[in-house]
């Protein structure tokens, strides 16, 4: 393999032995044995072990070759030799052959390294190195380095591959791939937007798409009838350890279909891009309604790979006598469990009584958890006691209890809370008892989702307000019947992951209205935010629907990463910051001068500056402590970082009970005894250090001027 | 006696209690820690001219045992990060065998590692906190620094245990704390095995982290065996003490009214003028930011300030569960960035801390120990955090660390 006379550092191969090559690369490690000098020698497709000897370098090359450092850029020539038996290097592709150097020229320096890039071994059973233990803060600030690692280089390669192998599928399919405005109009649905200042209108802003969905609808009112795009989105949310502000959606969208449609083409779609890491999907991915995932599951995006179902046992302990359950019947409460198979040995009544009904459970949510180990064909708790005869026999037949297994059940007034605390238990029992299968891929569709979901004063939209309903003959002013309503929109979820979703869209600006007005949004509202919208549903819209995929959770998931800065070549860190470039970045006030933006909080008050100003005033005044005015800034700027702070920890708190103090305060009683005065305030001593004193007294401002 | 070092120099030292086990031992305190007769003033307006009444509890527990108290050295304002402080360099100077300083965030570990001597941080509630001058009660610990660890040991033996005084100590006392006099502090325990808190080495810049990991190789020939730990949610612990720090010093410096002690304001014309202005003058700069971010959460933000203590339930279970499998977690005291200007914000304070302030978060004990991270810019300190109760374990994981014959001096 050979370009522009260079070859490939990983094709050369046996059937190369003799001839003279052109090399050139990075030094990847180094091994001297004194006279002789061994280099690993890197590029893009892969290591070549070379070698300096006297016995066929020049010496003045020998001598050039030991200023060698790891990461050097180099360019070398030599002849290719098969590798004296037992130097062969397993670590690498061409681990049976070397090339003899004859020349070296070093085209550029490397610094010292922040950190060791080398990951494969020189010997056979040497160790590879690996950045496991390097700060990610570190690779990230140097990430050229960083990408230089062959496993790196192999994550944007599959990358690559996985995003193609979508557009070429797509195309064939008849799609075309049609960009859609970064610079776009600013909606507050949703997530907080990017905003652009815009030079020519000043105190106006562009924002960034958080996706292209409206643009999409109006290529299908357009008439273009199948349209793809891989297409850079951004959202400004709250800081969570795996996502970043900015990612890449294949957003897809297609004329007179259905959703047998977009099942269809999406399936043979995921199938073919995990095709590409070696992984075979089972076909047809299996449906499961949004209702059936709460029931079962116990969230919106299941993990399939393993069993642990929940089984409904509140119409069990109907009549029952347990004090517990009964008064969370009597508040129309449900009772839900579920039977983990043969693990009563691991699942001692120390760690279900201690760990999970005590400490792991709570932390669901839940306020306990019932538990039972069958044993001898009987239950064995600490409250089967109070079951009756018949109850027990039904739970044994309802979850087809067997000797060995464990019965867990959670009981609650709220329904909600049941599967959501028995769903955190489920995830949490299968980690722990190592029921979750490797090397295993789960997908499935999740459908039938809510429209909408309660609000404290009424209704949001679920997915968004452009997903068509099951039915259009609803009353948008019925609440209740409207969280009723169920939705055409649809999930793709692998191993407990959201991959992506979308929905069958409105195309009649009738109903569309009637979801805007369900919403509660009034006609000038409708019209400001969405009238370019909704005019263009006046004109012959076509039914249509699409979906969209994460292209960055794909990736990682595909090639098992753990996390999706690895399959990015510039992430921001966890911070939704930038190491490399320092982003974001203060700008000059010229810049902001030239965008109006100096003078953006003149005409129009800055919100929040006057209630800043007003929030000192407050905590001055109820902690008593005085402000001069050269004070304030600094005061400002602490109180902006504690709001970061509340959010910080608004994002991240769970539910644990507050600790207030490392050890519980303990109660401190006077001893028995009459009460006395203390001698220091009988000597006098407590008047010594008062800054001003009257007669025995304390002295002090008069109440009022 | 150099009065740049020492903010009261005790003119006639009291003859020391014959025959204690700190007999002729040379000591100083912070003057956050009341001596009775002695000025008291904990670096701030707030306690201006303010003399003792009683002596701390450590300290008559300090004079019992035979130590000499030599005077009070300059704090920081009310022990709120390091502006000012002099504590080490009393004991660098050699004018005093052990000092006791007031640890919030790690100002007696990163004092300590600055100046290249001991440093140690004992479990929450195994030193009496009465009559010290405080600032966040739940965290605030009284810090014991010498030159070596024979005098950490001596010292923290004849200050710790139950105070009645104390009620933050608890009902069920600490098992004793009792030091093998004599015998190798090393020897107790055949096998001991160290964590490295991963996400705690990436405030190192990268010829920090090679004297670590050459530190660490150390560790390892010394017999204590080594795991990598991961933690998560390692930078919540400076968010989770910024938010609880600030409501308890913001509800602790309550009690400055400028009437009973301290600075009062002149001619204020009515009782809430009088609070407003004397209390306005007496918090500096920082203090005042982190009081009133404090009251920030107190007033305007209250469930903030519970969901930080949730996140601190869950740091301490967490920390815990680090601690499962190992002795102790091995980390470095302080970052060498933060160092080169005076903190000026209460992020910058924040900023010298990050790593330290984690064992005033749980209250577990942390020692922090010399010469094994020399970097241009001065010892880092390699700290040892052990679980919470085991002060002496601590103790005799580092004696193994020092031959009896190289220990820092």
């Amino acid at each position: 393999m050979m370009q522009n006379g260079r070859w490939d550092c990983g094709n050369v191969s046996m059937a190369d032995a003799g001839k003279e090559i052109h090399l050139a690369g990075w030094v990847d490690a180094l091994r001297d044995h004194g006279e002789v000098l061994f280099m690993h020698l890197r590029d893009r497709s892969g290591i070549v072990q070379v070698v300096f000897s006297p016995e066929f370098t020049p010496p003045e090359v020998c001598e050039r070759a030991r200023a060698l450092r790891s990461e050097y850029c180099v360019a070398l020539n030599g002849r290719v030799a098969e590798r004296a038996p037992g130097t062969e290097n397993p670590h690498i592709e061409t681990g049976t052959l070397e090339v003899l150097v004859q020349d070296l020229s070093i085209l550029s320096r490397a610094a010292a390294l922040p950190f060791g890039i080398s990951e494969k071994a020189m010997v056979a059973g040497g160790a590879g190195g690996g950045v496991d233990s390097v700060a990610e803060e570190l690779r990230l600030q140097y990430r050229y380095l960083d990408l230089r690692r062959p496993s790196m280089q192999q994550n944007l390669a599959k990358r690559y591959r996985i995003i193609k192998t979508a557009r070429d599928f797509l195309d064939e399919k008849g799609f075309l791939e049609i960009e859609t405005p970064l610079l776009t109009k600013s909606t507050p649905e949703g997530a907080r937007d990017y905003l652009v200042p815009s030079r020519h209108y000043p105190k106006h802003f562009y924002a960034l798409p958080q996706s292209p969905q409206l643009f999409k609808q109006l290529l299908m009112v357009a008439g273009f009838e199948r349209y793809f795009q891989v297409v850079r989105c951004f959202r400004d949310e709250d800081l969570r350890p795996n996502r970043q502000p900015e990612f890449t959606q294949l957003d897809l969208e297609a004329s007179f279909i259905d959703e047998e449609f977009i099942y269809e083409l999406v399936e043979e779609l995921v199938s073919r891009m995990f095709a590409v890491g070696g992984v075979t999907l089972p076909r047809p991915f299996p449906r499961m309604t949004h209702r059936d995932a709460m029931d079962f599951y116990g969230t919106d995006r299941p993990d399939t790979r393993f069993a642990l179902r929940f089984v409904e046992a509140t119409d069990i302990f109907a009549d029952t006598q347990y004090s517990i359950f009964k008064q969370i019947l009597q508040r129309g409460g449900r009772i839900k469990g579920i039977n983990v198979r043969g693990q009563s040995e691991k699942l001692s009544k120390n760690v279900l009584q201690n760990e999970y009904a005590k400490e792991i459970v709570p932390s669901f949510g839940a306020k306990g958890m019932t538990w039972m180990r069958v044993m001898d064909g009987g239950l064995e708790s600490n409250i089967v006691q109070f079951f009756s005869e018949q109850e027990r026999h039904a739970v044994l037949e309802r979850f087809g209890a067997q000797d060995g297994d464990v019965i867990l059940m959670i009981a609650d007034s709220s329904y909600e809370l049941v599967v959501s605390a028995l769903g955190q238990l489920r995830l949490h029992l299968a980690e722990r008892l190592g029921l979750v299968p490797s090397g295993v891929f789960a997908p499935l569709w999740v459908t039938d989702f809510p429209l909408f979901e309660a609000t404290e004063d009424g209704v949001t939209s679920n997915h968004h307000p452009f997903t068509a309903p099951h039915r259009e003959d609803f009353n948008p002013s019925d609440r209740e019947g409207l969280l009723d309503l169920r939705s055409r929109a649809y999930d793709v979820v692998v191993n407990g992951e959201e991959l992506g979703g979308g929905s069958i869209r409105i195309n009649s600006k009738e109903l569309q209205m009637k979801i805007f007005q369900a919403l509660g949004l009034s006609r000038e509202e409708i019209e400001e935010k969405f009238g370019f919208f909704v005019r263009a549903l006046d004109y012959g819209a076509p039914p249509h629907g699409g979906l969209a995929l994460g292209m960055d959770r794909v990736a990682s998931m595909i090639l098992g990463t753990s996390s999706i800065r690895e399959v990015t070549a510039f992430p921001k860190n966890r911070s939704a910051y930038c190491p490399l470039t320092q982003a974001p970045s203060e700008v000059s006030l010229a810049q902001l001068e030239e965008l109006g933006l100096l003078q953006l909080g003149e005409a129009k008050p800055i919100p929040g500056v006057q209630e800043q100003q007003e929030l000192i005033e407050t905590l001055s005044w109820v902690s008593r402590i005085g402000l001069e005015t050269d004070e304030r800034p600094a005061i400002l700027s602490a109180l902006a970082d504690a709001r970061k702070l509340a959010e910080i920890v608004e994002s991240r708190a769970g539910r644990e009970e507050p600790l207030f103090a490392p050890l519980p305060v303990a109660n401190r009683m006077r001893e028995k005894g009459p009460a006395v005065n203390s001698p220091l305030a009988a000597g006098g001593e407590l008047l010594k250090n008062a800054p001003a004193v009257k007669g025995n007294y304390f002295k002090v401002a008069s109440i009022l001027d | 006696m150099d009065s740049k070092i020492f903010s009261y120099i005790d003119p006639s030292p009291p003859a020391p209690a014959d025959g204690g086990a700190l007999s002729g031992k040379r000591a100083a305190v912070q003057s956050s820690i009341s001596v009775k007769g002695w000025p008291t003033e904990a670096g701030s307006r707030a306690l201006e001219g303010f003399i003792a009444l009683e002596d701390a509890t450590v300290v008559e527990r300090l004079r019992a045992a035979g130590a000499i108290l030599a005077g009070n050295t300059h704090t920081g304002e009310l022990g709120f990060g390091l502006a000012g402080d002099t504590a080490s360099q009393a004991l660098k100077n050699g004018l005093v065998d052990v000092t006791l300083m007031t640890d919030t965030l790690g100002e007696g570990r990163v004092a300590a590692a600055s100046a290249g001597v001991f440093g140690f941080k004992p479990s929450y509630g195994r030193v009496s906190r009465f009559g010290l001058v405080g600032l966040v009660p739940s965290m605030d610990c009284c810090s014991i620094l010498g030159k070596s660890l024979d005098d950490l040991a001596a010292f923290l033996e004849a200050v710790e245990g139950h105070d009645d005084r104390d009620p933050s100590m608890g009902d069920t006392p600490l098992e004793a704390f009792r030091m093998g006099r004599g015998s190798s502090p090393g020897s107790e325990r055949s096998s001991l095995s160290a964590g490295v808190v991963v996400q705690s080495l990436e405030s190192l810049n990268a010829g920090g982290r090679k004297v670590f990991e050459e530190a660490l190789r150390r560790v390892e020939k010394a017999g204590i065996a080594l795991r990598e730990v991961q933690c998560e949610d390692f930078d919540l612990f400076r968010i989770v003490h910024n938010v609880i720090g600030s409501v308890e010093a913001s509800s602790s410096c309550g009690k400055f009214d400028g009437v009973r002690y301290g600075h009062c304001a002149a001619g204020a014309k009515n009782w809430n003028e009088m609070y407003l202005r004397s209390r306005g003058e007496s918090f500096g700069r920082v203090l005042k930011a982190y009081l009133f971010q404090g009251a920030y959460f107190q007033f305007e933000n209250y469930p903030a300030f519970e969901r930080a203590c949730s996140l601190r339930a869950k740091l301490a279970q967490a920390g815990r569960k680090w601690l499962d499998g190992v002795d102790m977690m091995i980390l470095p005291t302080r970052c060498a960035a933060a160092h080169d200007r005076p903190a000026e914000t209460v992020e910058q304070v924040y900023d010298i801390f990050p790593l330290t302030l984690p064992a005033n978060v749980t209250g577990q004990p942390a020692l922090t120990l010399p010469g094994f991270l020399p970097t241009s810019a001065g010892d880092l300190g390699l700290q040892l955090v052990g679980p919470a109760g085991g002060d002496r374990l601590l103790l005799e994981a580092a004696g193994r660390l020092y031959p009896r014959t190289e220990e820092a001096r």
